[in-house]
């Protein structure tokens, strides 16, 4: 049986071990930290703009388990706040007990509290990764969705230092890219000043903390908009996000929190005591980072030369997905490259011709996009979603955007890839 | 159990790091102390950047380098020949140097207190009780003569990397051990053993006299519980003893290899003879002057064509490759 090793539990990971199942074969799935997700953990937007269409697209495609499972798990569906529409936010704190249960019903794998260390390579192929503590694990085809944020050492030399985000690394140990172990030299993202990295872009606030005049406004509606006193406001931050979708001047002139089952609050990192200052928030206090006054987990250190199969360049067999992948933003697209990744992995081992998503469907056209855009240092200051910014403007001037669903299926029917993911390929 | 030693600093996130490596940019765990852009560390403990941003702070209000090795006088108060040109020494250190010295591997830099530091020469640890320190040293060359010639010396310490493969000895429990120590290697065999049997072991120790002629840990060995077997010869006899153990039904679960590299050698070619590949500890006897990675003097090249300062990096004696004798 082909056995597909994935190395990094995060959406990406989650979404390229469903796609590898569902073609047939067995998969492994590794991660470094005690619960799957990654910044999943903490994050909770999806089907804002654009990323509706990519997510019926993936549906459509065969592969929308994790969609389905994150609709399942809503609190709020279909509302709007500064740039975005038709959001939903699924339940950070119940959402990873549940994909873990979506992922077991495959018959995948999963191992927590397992970091892979080093890969053993022959020629032009890995041959076996090893894990921390030496123990060797062979495969016939590798994965990496180990993210391109942290470790410590990153975020204190390209941010403000560790901040103690839900990635944990003083914890679990840092992130080990396959993909730098297999000797590939990797691509770093870049701010608006031309330093490495970025910040991401969101973090929590404790919903107890919070008055509760805010809180049942947040859990009625979904999103609070409060303006920020005219002394607070820092446009500084802006540059450095890695969410560009949200880095608009309304997001600095206002606090834009959303009910994630967190109060997720969209800016990098806020001074508590000037967060404390503003009404409502007197008594705040931070869920995620745990260092939020101070900073958050910086990003794109570390991304992977690949093609728009995914396929790391210069190892036959090492796919990648996710922020790995090139400079994407969000859960959305850290699923649909995850779901191509792994249904390529598998196309690997049966020596059939992989499959390159064609133009006319976003997820397709992205992936091409963000590659052709990589390819100089300005495209590199930039990052890509669905939701926002460059791409989303993108979307809607070639008309990929639609938040409708028929349209959608229509459009995934013509390229012939209808239920694509769902069948076995072995 | 491991069943590979990961080439790690022995010095990694105690006292005594980040070390002058560090603040040169050769840090032999961080990437970014070694010179790149970017981690490459596989080490899941304190993060060596951020430790040294912080005692960078700290230095800043306080005078003394903290993380510097210090040197401290004391008095050879007792000096016992041995063996030919082989004596024991006797000296008191302050309490902290003594308990530091207490681990697996230790070691200290010793010379005639009015000498330059350039006489400077590693000893490994016999034995630590309460602050007094027993070593033994084979006075052969000009500094280790020179130390027999006055009572008032300078010590230097605590270092650690005299054992390759001292994970392998702090971590077993339960296990069975054969221990093989020649001469000068019996020092260093006598708190490995205390170690290991502390942990609940079964040792077996094969001991042969060597060149300084003379078996002298055998009683305190057996005081341990320690199965002893005194042999005339290691070279001659030695090496059928160890075929003997390995063909036995049930093998040990450890090889201590403790004397002259040409024994660690032997061991492993023995196992090798016999089919079995058990993992293997061995004292590290390599050439040293600085004992903290700048001076170059213990450099060896491993089989993977790196190399590696043996002063501080800790991993199987294997793993280096091997240098012929002339």
């Amino acid at each position: 049986m082909i056995k597909v090793v994935i190395a990094g539990g995060g959406w990406a990971g989650c979404g390229a071990a469903i796609a590898a199942a569902k073609a047939g074969a067995q998969v492994l799935l590794l991660e470094r930290t005690d619960m799957l997700l990654g910044t999943g953990l903490v994050g909770g937007i999806f089907r804002n703009n654009g990323r509706y269409t990519a997510a019926e697209e993936a549906i459509a495609m065969g592969g929308g388990d994790l969609f389905v499972a994150m609709d399942a798990n809503s609190r709020h569906k279909g509302i709007s706040f500064p740039g975005h529409n038709h959001a939903s936010l699924y339940d950070v704190n119940t959402m990873e007990p549940l994909v873990r249960k979506v992922l077991q019903n495959y018959g995948i794998t999963i191992k927590t509290q397992t970091r892979v260390v080093d890969v053993q390579k022959y020629g032009k192929k890995v041959q076996a990764i090893i894990l921390d503590g030496g123990e060797v694990i062979n495969g016939d085809v590798f994965v990496d969705t180990t993210g391109t944020a942290g470790p410590m050492g990153n975020c204190l030399k390209y941010g403000n230092g560790c901040s103690m985000c839900i990635l944990r690394c003083p914890s679990f140990g840092p992130r080990v890219s396959l993909v730098a172990r297999a000797q590939v030299k990797e691509v770093m993202g870049l701010k608006a000043d031309g330093s490495f990295g970025a910040m991401s872009g969101s973090c929590k606030l404790n919903k107890d903390s919070i008055s509760q005049e805010i809180r049942e406004k947040l859990e009625t509606n979904g999103v609070v908009v409060i303006p920020v006193p005219e002394n607070l406001i820092r446009t500084g931050t802006l540059n450095k996000k890695a969410c560009s979708q949200y880095a608009i001047a309304e997001y600095a002139a206002n606090l834009v929190l959303l009910d994630t089952g967190h109060c997720k609050l969209m800016t990098p990192h806020f001074p508590l005591d000037d967060l404390r200052a503003i009404p409502g928030l007197e008594n705040a206090r931070y869920e995620d980072p745990h260092a939020g006054s101070q900073g958050n987990s910086v990003r794109y250190l570390g991304i992977a030369p690949c093609d728009n199969t995914l396929k790391v360049e210069g190892v036959e067999n090492l796919f990648c997905a996710g922020e790995k992948a090139g400079v994407f933003v969000g859960h959305t697209e850290a699923v649909v490259t995850g779901l191509l990744a792994g249904h390529n992995a598998v196309r690997y081992c049966l020596d059939m011709k992989y499959l390159e998503l064609p133009r006319s469907l976003a997820t397709g056209d992205i992936i091409a996009f963000v590659h052709e855009q990589m390819a100089n240092s300005d495209g590199l200051k930039l990052r890509y979603t669905f939701s926002g910014s460059v791409y989303f403007e993108r979307m809607k001037v070639r008309s990929l955007y639609s938040s409708d669903r028929n349209q959608i299926g229509e459009r995934v029917a013509q390229c012939n890839l209808t239920d694509v993911y769902g069948r076995c390929l072995v | 159990m491991l069943r590979k030693l990961a080439p790690s600093c022995i010095d990694i996130n105690s006292a005594y790091c980040p070390c002058m490596l560090a603040d040169t940019n050769n840090c032999n765990v961080c990437s970014q102390l070694s010179g790149k852009d970017l981690c490459e560390c596989n080490w899941s403990g304190l993060c060596i950047l951020y430790e040294r941003q912080w005692q960078d702070k700290a230095k800043s209000c306080r005078s003394e380098l903290p993380n510097l090795r210090q040197e401290s006088d004391s008095s050879i108060t007792r000096r016992e020949l041995i063996a030919p040109e082989t004596y024991l020494l006797e000296f008191a250190v302050s309490d902290e140097l003594a308990q530091e010295l207490k681990k697996t591997g230790a070691f200290v830099f010793l010379r005639r207190q009015d000498d330059p530091q350039y006489f400077h020469f590693p000893v490994g640890v016999m034995k630590v009780s309460q602050n007094t320190i027993q070593v033994v040293i084979e006075a052969v060359g000009p500094k280790s003569k020179r130390l027999l010639t006055a009572d008032l010396i300078t010590v230097r310490g605590p270092y650690y990397n005299g054992v390759f493969g001292q994970p392998w000895i702090d971590n077993i429990t339960c296990g069975t051990i054969l221990l093989i120590a020649g001469g000068m290697g019996q020092p260093p065999a006598l708190p490995i053993a205390a170690k290991l049997r502390a942990n609940d072991n079964e040792v077996i120790a094969v001991l042969a006299p060597g060149k300084i002629g003379k078996i002298f840990i055998d009683s305190e060995l057996r005081e341990m519980g320690v199965t002893v077997y005194c042999i005339d010869s290691m070279r001659r006899s030695g090496l059928n003893e160890l075929r003997q153990w390995f063909d036995a039904d049930g093998l040990p679960d450890l090889l201590v290899s403790a004397g002259p590299d040409e024994q660690h050698h032997a061991a492993i070619a023995a196992m090798q003879a016999a089919g079995v590949n058990l993992p293997m500890a061995a004292t590290n006897n390599a050439t040293m002057c600085c004992g903290e990675g700048i001076c170059g003097s213990c450099e060896c090249l491993t089989k993977d064509s790196r190399t590696i300062r043996v002063c501080k990096i800790q991993t199987d004696f294997i793993q280096l490759g091997r240098i012929d004798p002339q």
